[in-house]
Parts: structure tokens; sequence; C-alpha cells
């Protein structure tokens, strides 16, 4: 870099102002610094203008309104900031553009992350009904971690053990110190075209300054805005940040969220599996044997012999109808029979010759019989006809009776 | 139903579907023979298929290994 007197002659104050201004940006440019916050003003353009001081020194400071601020910062409170060394050559003045800004220590951040927890709750940042389940059985898993921390072997000796059927796919990243909320964020996006179903995102344990960059917005945002339901490790159960309450699920420790993110089991799958196996096999075997019997009442005749044992049956019936019959109508024959053989005998009770059966006899003179006015003398023959003999015979005696007509009524 | 086929077509052709869906299949396989109103060779087929499943799975989880890749920044 030329010096502005080179040349032994006189420069303008600009010049001399552009010469410092390239020489402290250049030479200094990105700060990080650590002080104490007096004379803080923020205007009413929304723009911050402070001095940041120690014991023994102080610099100007300007934050614009555009750089985002989640606190508010007081005089005397103690800070780290990050920013770029500019030169204000108006005042020949030289100033840091402040860029982040957060409370240093562990009960300014303690204060910071409770004021936080307000407004993300106030956001519904947390609320239980923008929580997404997690995959029952996710074959393939993302890690957002840094790539050196035992957190990262916990989670791949757990999955593991537990499903290693599965793939892990991980986004090594920052987990602490400057730029690591923004790696962890970026993480995030990466991973949402991964192909991953799950996400663990986290760190093992520290200081709240070492977890701090899970309570960034950055993060945050992140992890709602991530398509793919989150887990969230960072440090131990008693640390709870940002991440874990924004997270679908919150996991006690990395190892805890393995778990978590592995709910089956590769036995658990096996046994599942044997089991379906078994009940296809029961189910085949029984269909299997149902039709087998079915073959088999055919095969061996048996359903042959149940039709004709019921063609037998219905002959029987038949018989057993017809026999009754026969038997109604021979009982009315026998009754027919015994009414013409009544009028038979009623008419052979009639005949002439009918009363010879019953020891009567007949008398006949020249083959007709005698008449019953027709006398009788001594001397005469005549013919007697009884039932099966005739005799012919002489009269002997006569002797007149006096009621002849008790004689002949017959 | 040969016990070949199974072995067969697991050195054939390796199921490209995802774990998750084949295990769905297999359940339901099973149901419907559980069932069984379906015809005769069908439920054949079905048993058939589920017991590919069934080993293929299996093999695959009891021979599984994590795999782990790292995405690039």
């Amino acid at each position: 870099m030329p010096t502005p007197n080179a040349r032994n002659e006189a420069v303008t104050v600009s010049e001399l102002t552009t010469a410092i201004s390239a020489l402290l940006t250049e030479g200094i440019g990105d700060v990080i610094v650590e002080g104490e916050i007096s004379n803080f003003k923020a205007h009413s353009s929304g723009h911050r203008y402070f001095t940041l001081k120690d014991a023994g020194a102080q610099i100007a400071c300007v934050m614009w309104r555009t750089r985002s601020l989640d606190f508010v910062p007081q005089d005397g409170m103690h800070v780290i900031l990050g920013g770029r060394l500019t030169v204000y050559p108006p005042q020949g003045k030289y100033q840091i553009d402040v860029i982040w800004m957060r409370p240093a220590g562990v009960g300014a951040l303690q204060r910071l992350l409770e004021e936080r927890k307000r407004l993300f709750a106030a956001r519904g940042w947390f609320d239980w009904q923008r929580k997404r389940p997690l995959p029952v059985l996710p074959t393939t898993i993302g890690v957002v971690t840094s790539p050196t921390g035992a957190a990262l072997q916990d989670i791949l000796r757990t999955i593991g053990m537990r499903f290693p059927a599965a793939r892990i796919i991980i986004r090594p990243a920052l987990v602490q110190g400057q730029g690591a909320a923004e790696d962890v964020a970026a993480g995030i996006l990466d991973m949402q075209t991964s192909g991953a179903e799950v996400l663990i995102v986290g760190r093992g344990g520290g200081s709240i300054e070492d977890l701090w960059a899970f309570n960034e917005e950055v993060v945050a945002r992140a992890i709602i805005e991530s398509s793919i339901p989150v887990i969230s490790a960072v440090g131990h159960e008693t640390d709870e940040t940002i991440s874990d309450l924004v997270a679908d699920m919150r996991a006690a420790t990395p190892t805890h969220a393995a778990v978590l993110a592995t709910p089956v089991t590769v036995d658990d799958l096996v046994v599942s599996i044997d089991d379906q196996r078994m009940r296809m096999t029961r189910s085949i075997a029984r269909r299997l044997d149902d039709l087998r019997a079915l073959v088999q009442r055919f095969a061996d005749g048996s359903a042959m012999r149940r039709l004709q044992e019921r063609l037998l049956q219905r002959q029987q019936r038949i018989d057993e109808l017809t026999t009754r019959y026969a038997r109604s109508v021979g009982t009315a024959i026998d009754r027919l029979r015994q009414r013409v053989e009544h009028q038979e005998s009623l008419l052979t009770s009639l005949h002439p010759l009918a009363p010879l059966r019953r020891g009567f006899a007949v008398l006949e003179r020249d083959g007709s019989v005698l008449p019953p006015g027709e006398a009788l003398h001594r001397g005469d023959t005549v013919r007697i006809r009884r039932h099966r003999q005739t005799a012919d015979v002489t009269v002997t005696e006569i002797q007149d009776l006096e009621h002849p007509e008790g004689a002949s009524h017959e | 139903m040969s016990k070949k086929a199974p072995q067969a077509a697991q050195a054939e052709h390796v199921d490209e579907r995802p774990l998750e869906e084949r295990l769905r299949r297999l359940e339901e396989i099973a149901r419907i023979l559980d069932v069984g109103d379906r015809p005769l060779d069908e439920q054949l087929k079905l048993y058939s298929e589920g017991m590919t499943l069934a080993a293929t799975c299996r093999a695959e989880l009891e021979q599984a290994q994590l795999r782990v890749e790292e995405l690039a920044k």
C-alpha cells in the first residue's frame, strides 16, 4: 500500500482518510470483541449507536437497523460482538460495524435464553400441534453433528446395534464457536434432499456457551422449516436448548436420539417375519387340508354311497306308500265281495228249490210240480223231489187236513 | 411350491422395494391367507410370494451392516 506522503507533498484530508480507511478495513477487517456497553442509543431511524469499552479503552460501535438483535442492550451489559472495522470520514472516526451481538457470561446467556424461550413460545414455535410423528421404520437416518465428537460415535454404535439395516448420512457441522449456528442450520438444509427420513441434530454435553449455537434463531428456523422430522439431542438432559423445544422430538442424549430414531429393531422385525411365515403356512395348510378332505370324499365313493342311500330311502318310501294304498284298495274289494256274496245268498234263498236244502220236498207228477189245489187219491203214483234225491212213491192212505194252508205255507 | 423358488428369486434379482413396503406386503399376504376366501391357485401364488418375501427380508436384516455416508458440505 503506497504511503500518502510518498512524494513528500501535502495530501488532502480526504486522501489521508481514504488511506486510513483502507489500512483499517484491509489490515484488521473482521473482528470479534468482548466488552461492556456504554452510552447505548437506539435512534428513531432504527440504527443503534454505542460504545464498547473495558478498563483501559473504548471503541465506537454502530449496529444498523437491518442487523437482527434479539435482546435489549443496556449500559453496563457485558457482550460479545462480531463485525468489521470501518472508518466514518465525516467525523474522522473509526468504529465497528456490528453484525451480531450477544450477551457474554453465563448469567447473561441464561437470561437471554429465557427471553428467547418466551419470544419463540409466543410465536407458537414450541406448540405440540406443530410437531410431526417420527417414522416407525426409517431406513435412512440423517445426522447433523460434529464429525469428531463422542455424540456421533454414540449414535452410530446405538443404531448399529438396534437397526444395522439403516443407512446413515452424516453432515459434519461446526457445533460451537463462531459460525456454528449457521453451519448447523445449513446442514439441516443440506439434508432435505439427501433421502433421510429422520434427522438427528445435536452434540454432546458442554457449558451453556458451548451449546449456544443450538439456542440461535437460525437453527430454530431450520428445524421448523425442515420437511424431515427432527430429533434434537443437545448436551445432557438438564440442558434445555431452543433446538430441543422446537424439534419434533427431544432426546436426553445422543444415544437416546439414536433409540428414538430406530423404534423398531432388527430383532423385532425378524420375530415379526417368522410370525407371518408361520401364519401363512398354517393358513395354506388348513386350506389344503380342507380341499384334500373334499377330494377324498369323492375319491373313496362315500359321496356315491350317500347318493345311493338317498335313492334307496326314496324307494322305500314309495313302497311304503303303495303298500298302504294296496291295503286300502283290498279292503274295499273285500267289502264289495261280501256285499256281492250277501246278495248272492239272498238270491239263492229265493230260488224255488231253495227250501229243499232245508229238508222240504216237492211233489211232482208227470214231470211237473203238483199244484196245491190238486187232490191225491189212493193208488196215485207221484215223485218226491228232495234236495239230493228223488223217490217215486204210491199213495196208500189219504187224510184231509183242516188247515191245508198251514201245511202248504212255506 | 418348490423350495428352490425363493432362493432362485433371491439370486436372480434383488427386490428394489423399500424394506417397509415389503414387510407391509408380507403382512397383507398373511392376512389374505388367514381369511382364505381367494381361489386356491391365487392363494398358492400368494403363499409363494410371501415365503420369498419373508426369506429375503429376514436374510437382508440378519446380514445387514450399517452403511455410513458423509454428505459433502
